[in-house]
């Protein structure tokens, strides 16, 4: 049988049954919506927790020098150049780039304009030198270097440290919200050596002032991001140590290469952190399983939505046995009759799939609207919770005419089983 | 054109019985001919008739019609030679609602029938003014020519019809056989089952179905 014959027998046959194939495509449309609904929201969700709250890049290894082992108590497990050097030499290795915590306080006393408000303010300050290149992607203003005694230090913030401030702190504080560009230049005085909360070195206090000068993924969250050489600089001047680097943060050749590289960093002793990345996993693993639980709950819709299908279909079938009885004694095969109604049940899935990831789709868009609208700001609320990929409409319409399909399977076998002498008869 | 050899046909009764309605049936017909085959009602005919047009193959025996013997054709063969090289015709016609009558002539199309002339098969039958009509908008002679037209759509080689009167009134069902006379004057080969005498009346030979045999 041609296409286009086929086409315009399930026309026919649909058009006279109007009110079992409206239920029959609300059945798909059910399943095949929530399907696509919840799996855009997991993916959505996912996306979020990948991209803004772990931003975990797969190709970064941390290495911190490990606190409590023979090595340590050997002179081992710090991380001095010549282990910079080893690390940087291990096999898969693409770059290796250092990081020294300033080893003494500091604090930031601000009073004074604050973008269009007066700020009152006393902050600890931690921060952290790193090799320029780690950030310089996102260096803004100037040359990330140390700028010497005196100057205005660079300094790159967080964006999730940005993120946070907008969402909880401004709007506790009364403070305005601010954006990476707004922040660049801005300038405030910081103290060394000093600090509101914990005991200050035996050594002088230096004060001086940072400026920012970008914001960045790798930016540490719980502090600012500035020149190793200035904390090298001012690690010396305050008498502390100067010649082991905090931690190094080792970018792989690709992601595969992590679990290897991490192996041979322990084995020199040192530790991994993985703090962030296994936030992310948890994180991950989460979202996963609720969207997998939810898509397997649409599936079961669908399933019904199948069985649905079968129960109209073969009731569709046995009102017009001697329908099908005419088409076999002027020329229908026994496949014909078959594919007729699996063409059938392939309409009405293909408009239950389009219409449900129609209405998905629709659904995740108000929602979103209406989350932007409605919902008060949060750290990392993003501007959408869903992930529409073009294949994941295109899949619910295919999954549509799965089901139905799955369940035209016993009705086109009856249909084609049908006798046409003796549907004919009488 | 029809050469039948010891067709048998049972089926069971339903007590674990079976029922030989057709009982060594031999029939040859020729080319042109308009054959009538009488018998009571239950006596076997439209078996017979499902058997000769390759609706039932679950017989025994010998059938060739227009040169196609259809023993051991398969499926999608049978469905060819319904198709394109016997026309059926029904005591109760037989249209598919929801088509008007044009498409209800055409339906063989559907199925891969080729060159046929919708349009000139229905005014053959007289009906070329009601091709956009329903056939619940038609009476039932009307509806018979439809069906009549439907049969002739593929240019078939014989027309196998069952009771094509039964169930029209004498007027009605007189024309319907005037229009099977005409055809067959025009060389087509008609087979008709009936237990109705004025069709009988018009065909060139008169076959009787009776204990399953035909004399
Ligand atoms: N599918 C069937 N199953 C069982 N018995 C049948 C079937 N078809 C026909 N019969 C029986 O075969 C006999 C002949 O039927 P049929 O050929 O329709 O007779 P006719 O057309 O001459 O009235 C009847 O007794 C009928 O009950
Ligand atoms: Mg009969």
């Amino acid at each position: 049988m041609r296409a286009s014959s086929l086409i315009r027998l399930v026309g026919l046959s649909l058009k006279r049954d109007v009110r079992g194939a409206v239920s029959s495509v609300f059945g798909v449309t059910i399943g095949i919506g929530a399907l696509v609904f919840f799996v855009a929201l997991g993916l959505g969700i996912g996306r979020v927790v990948r991209e803004k709250v772990f931003p975990v890049d797969a190709q970064l290894v941390e290495v911190v020098p490990s606190q409590l082992t023979l090595g340590s108590m050997l002179g081992g497990g710090k991380i001095d150049q010549a282990t910079v050097d080893r690390l940087a030499a291990l096999p898969g290795v693409k770059k290796a780039w250092r990081k020294m915590t300033v080893r003494v306080p500091a604090v930031s006393r601000y009073d004074g304009e604050f973008f269009g408000s007066r700020l009152h303010l006393g902050l600890e300050v931690i921060a952290v030198g790193v090799d320029a290149e780690l950030v310089r992607a996102d260096v803004k203003l100037g040359e990330f270097i140390d700028p010497g005694e005196g100057q205005p230090i660079p300094a790159v913030a967080a964006t999730r440290l940005l993120d946070i401030y907008n969402h909880t702190f401004a709007p506790n504080r009364g403070l305005p919200k601010l954006t990476p560009t707004l922040l660049l230049g801005f300038q405030f005085p910081v103290e060394f050596n000093r600090s509101f909360v914990v005991q200050a070195k035996p050594g002088p206090v230096t004060a001086t002032s940072m400026q920012l000068v970008g914001v960045s993924d790798r930016g540490i969250l719980a502090g600012l991001t500035i020149p190793l050489d200035t904390a090298v600089r001012l690690n010396k001047a305050s008498g502390v140590d100067a010649e082991t680097f905090s931690a190094v943060t080792l970018q792989a050749e690709s992601p595969s290469h992590v679990p290897e590289l991490a192996a041979r960093v322990k084995e020199m002793g040192l530790k991994v952190d993985e703090q962030d990345r296994r936030w992310a996993e948890n994180a991950g693993a989460a979202v996963l399983l609720t969207t997998s639980a939810l898509a397997l709950l649409s599936l079961l819709i669908c399933l019904l939505a199948a069985v649905n299908i079968a129960h109209a279909l073969s009731a569709s079938v046995r009102t017009r046995t001697k329908e099908l009885g005419i088409m076999r004694a002027v020329g229908a095969a026994k496949a014909d009759v078959r594919a007729l109604v699996f063409a059938e049940a392939a309409a009405l899935g293909a408009a239950g799939g389009a219409l449900g990831s129609v209405l998905a789709v629709a659904a995740a868009f108000a929602l979103d609207a209406a989350a932007l609208t409605w919902l008060p700001q949060f750290p990392f609320k993003p501007d959408s919770f869903f992930s529409i990929p073009i294949g994941l409409p295109l899949a619910g319409v295919a999954l549509g005419v799965l089901a139905s399909l799955t369940g035209a399977w016993w009705p086109s076998r009856d249909a084609a089983a049908i006798d046409p002498a003796r549907a004919l008869a009488g | 054109m029809i050469s039948a050899r010891g067709l048998k046909r049972e089926f069971s009764d339903g007590d674990g019985g079976s029922l030989r309605v057709l009982d060594g049936v031999d029939l040859d017909v020729k080319q042109g001919e308009l054959v009538a085959v009488m018998g009571r009602s239950g006596s076997g005919k439209s078996t017979l008739l499902h058997v000769l047009g390759g609706l039932d193959t679950a017989y025994a025996g010998d059938v060739t019609v227009a040169g196609t013997s259809l023993k051991g054709l398969g499926d999608h063969e049978l469905a060819r030679f319904r198709n394109s090289t016997v026309g059926f015709v029904f005591q109760s016609f037989h249209l598919v609602p929801g088509l008007n009558a044009l498409d209800n002539v055409a339906l063989p199309a559907f199925f891969g029938a080729q060159g046929g002339d919708a349009k000139g098969a229905l005014e053959r039958v007289g009906l070329g003014a009601k091709a956009g009509r329903q056939p619940s908008q038609l009476s039932g002679g009307e509806r018979q020519r439809v069906a009549i037209a439907r049969a002739l759509f593929a240019r078939p080689k014989v027309l196998l019809c069952d009771e094509p009167t039964g169930n029209l009134d004498a007027a009605t069902g007189g024309e319907i056989i005037e229009l099977f006379k005409s055809l067959n004057a025009e060389g087509l080969t008609v087979l008709a089952v009936t237990h109705e005498e004025r069709v009988s009346a018009v065909a060139g030979r008169v076959l009787k179905l009776e204990n399953g045999k035909l004399t």
